[in-house]
């Protein structure tokens, strides 16, 4: 069944023009809708090339990506789809650190149609799905790491994204941190039915989605 | 939130270099403003000199490059009242002296009959007019009284002369209160020139059509001869043709523009080098913009509104201090008499129009380098 599968990639290959070694090689994935992947691999191994390209910040040098049943060599405007189709989170989140948590949220959705006070509604909303209602008008700086990974996650769902792609989420948080993050994760597949791919080094990070995919040389290694 | 808003907070984030740069822009607008405002001032207030007396045309003698050096036989006035159409000739005689021990270089006397018209547009704040047969008397604008601290009764040296002064006078005109008028008989023996004045003010009479009037005396005028045939040599322009050709104007007009050019250059190089570096620095967060859904044209939109925001607070901040030097100019007393104080508002929109310019010529650069930043470039620069 076709429409099961959100994203496609078909014979997916990037090179560098700075003559770099090659990041992706022939990398043929199938990421079906609703679905939690984690890949990993080892660094240099092209896992955040792989993650740029499924969310249209760059465009492969050969194949060819197809989402929603959509090939994305068609799409003239890569930015509108990124802004309503994709969520991205970061390892070190990225907050704008003079706005406070409701503010940062509210970014994204400036592309959109919602009027300033339906922006902080929702903003505000997003925040407590990511349990940070207590704390929408504080800055980056007043914030523990864990809380300002749950802003950026909040601020990735601005648009309503189907997509979340995360990469290393947990990487600069402790355990425990990481654990909440990843439960958070866990929630927003199961209960918002976000399709998430997240790109991380631990085993027992990738052990929460449901699929690992490896690479190693900017290939996809059979599972 | 507004995204008004998130440009302010991206202004005030970068607080001094903010500061700074409006204060740049500021002092470019300012400068601009208050010279294009003086200019502006000077050119109005002489032209109204003119036009509150009902002046249409002003004869000189052709050929002067500098009108006020002008010299014209003071009975061709008779000639000119003898041509239909016209209501009344005012002749009159044009000097700029230094008045030893003032401190003022470069004061106007007019030698004026003493039953000119001229004298019906002057209310007197004290004293009277001078008489025909009187010689070595003075009356004075306000201005003019008020920079020498002089007052009816005493006296003021002219060329080394001693002229008393029978009166002030509070002129409609800003300018007029800042000129000595004596006996035109006076201003003649001291200049030497006989019986010559610098130039004629004509009133017409009342017509309907008083433009094709004003353009059939001129042809008249021009076309005056003497006894033996000869063309008079005389030049009739209208009244706001010779204020906007009048060798100072156009000088002081010429320099307030290269200044404003200068101005609208130096500000732009200002608000280019802050925007510039403040896309540099903030890469990686335009970067992130985009990935975040961002189009280039909300990137462009963003640079672009911070450069207009910072250039048109350096407009405000720049025509306050341009209203505030023209003011204080018109306080001193080697400026006073020329300068009005006050800068007419098409001289303030000029100056928000400069800072407009200045904030896209400014802008346009730095906003098309973030444009064009690639959302992976920009996140890898950590």
């Amino acid at each position: 069944m076709s429409d099961a599968v959100l994203v496609r990639s078909d014979h997916l290959c990037k090179t560098y023009p700075d003559g770099h070694v090659t990041a992706l090689v022939d990398v043929n994935l199938r990421i079906g809708r609703g679905e939690y992947v984690a890949i990993m691999g080892p660094s240099g191994s092209g896992k955040s090339t792989l993650l740029n390209l499924l969310g249209a910040l760059d465009r492969p040098t050969s194949g060819e990506i197809i989402f929603d049943g959509q090939p994305l060599s068609t799409l003239r405007d890569l930015d509108r789809f990124r802004a309503e189709k994709v969520g991205f989170v970061f390892q070190s989140f990225h907050l704008l650190p003079t706005l406070t948590a409701l503010e940062n949220v509210q970014i994204p959705m400036f592309e959109g149609r919602l009027s300033a006070a339906a922006r902080a509604r929702r903003a505000a909303a997003l925040l407590d799905v990511v349990g940070m209602a207590h704390r929408l008008d504080h800055v980056p700086g007043q914030l523990s790491v864990g809380e300002r990974q749950r802003v950026a996650i909040a601020r990735a769902l601005a648009n309503d994204p189907v997509l979340l792609l995360a990469d290393e989420p947990t990487g600069n948080l402790d355990s425990r941190t990481a654990a909440d993050i990843l439960a958070l994760f866990d929630q927003l597949h199961r209960e918002h039915g976000k399709t998430i791919v997240m790109v991380t080094h631990g085993q027992d990070v990738a052990e929460r989605a449901q699929r690992i995919l490896r690479m190693r040389d900017g290939r996809l290694l059979e599972p | 939130m507004y995204f008004a808003t998130f440009i302010l907070k991206n202004i005030v984030r970068r607080r001094l270099r903010s500061m700074l740069t409006v204060l740049g822009v500021a002092i470019a607008v300012g400068a601009a403003v208050a010279l294009l405002g003086i200019a502006d001032g000077f050119e109005r207030s002489f032209l109204s000199l003119y036009q509150q007396r009902g002046v249409e045309l002003i004869v000189v003698r052709a050929g002067k490059a500098e009108r006020s050096t002008s010299f014209l036989d003071e009975r061709i006035a008779e000639r000119l009242r003898r041509l239909p159409g016209v209501a009344q000739v005012m002749g009159g005689l044009v000097d700029a002296v230094e008045i030893p021990g003032s401190g003022l270089q470069a004061v106007l006397v007019q030698g004026w009959y003493a039953d000119s018209p001229l004298f019906d547009a002057l209310r007197f704040v004290s004293g009277r007019r001078f008489r025909p047969d009187e010689s070595h008397v003075a009356v004075l604008g306000s201005v003019i009284a008020r920079n020498l601290g002089k007052k009816e009764g005493d006296a003021v040296s002219l060329y080394g002369e001693d002229f008393q002064i029978l009166g002030v006078f509070e002129s409609f005109n800003h300018f007029e209160n800042g000129c000595v008028v004596i006996n035109i008989r006076d201003l003649q023996r001291l200049l030497g020139v006989g019986n010559k004045v610098t130039g004629f003010q004509v009133v017409v009479e009342p017509a309907p059509n008083k433009q094709a009037l004003v353009d059939r005396l001129r042809g008249e005028i021009e076309a005056l001869t003497d006894d033996r045939g000869h063309r008079l040599p005389l030049s009739a322009l209208p009244t706001a043709d010779a204020v906007s050709t009048t060798s100072q104007l156009r000088l002081i007009k010429a320099q307030s523009w290269i200044t404003s050019v200068i101005a609208v250059v130096i500000g732009s190089i200002g608000v280019l080098n802050t925007m510039l570096m403040s896309v540099f620095e903030r890469t990686r967060e335009i970067g992130i913009l985009r990935a975040i859904g961002w189009r280039r044209r909300r990137v462009v939109r963003m640079v672009l509104a911070e450069s207009l925001l910072l250039s048109l607070a350096g407009a405000v901040v720049g025509i306050l201090f341009g209203l505030a030097l023209t003011f204080a100019l018109s306080r001193v007393p080697m400026a006073a008499g020329y300068v009005e104080g006050t800068i007419a508002p098409s001289v303030l929109l000029g100056g928000l129009a400069i800072a407009v310019l200045v904030g896209l010529l400014g802008g346009v650069y730095p906003a098309w380098r973030a444009a064009r930043l690639l959302p992976t470039e920009a996140l890898r620069h950590e």
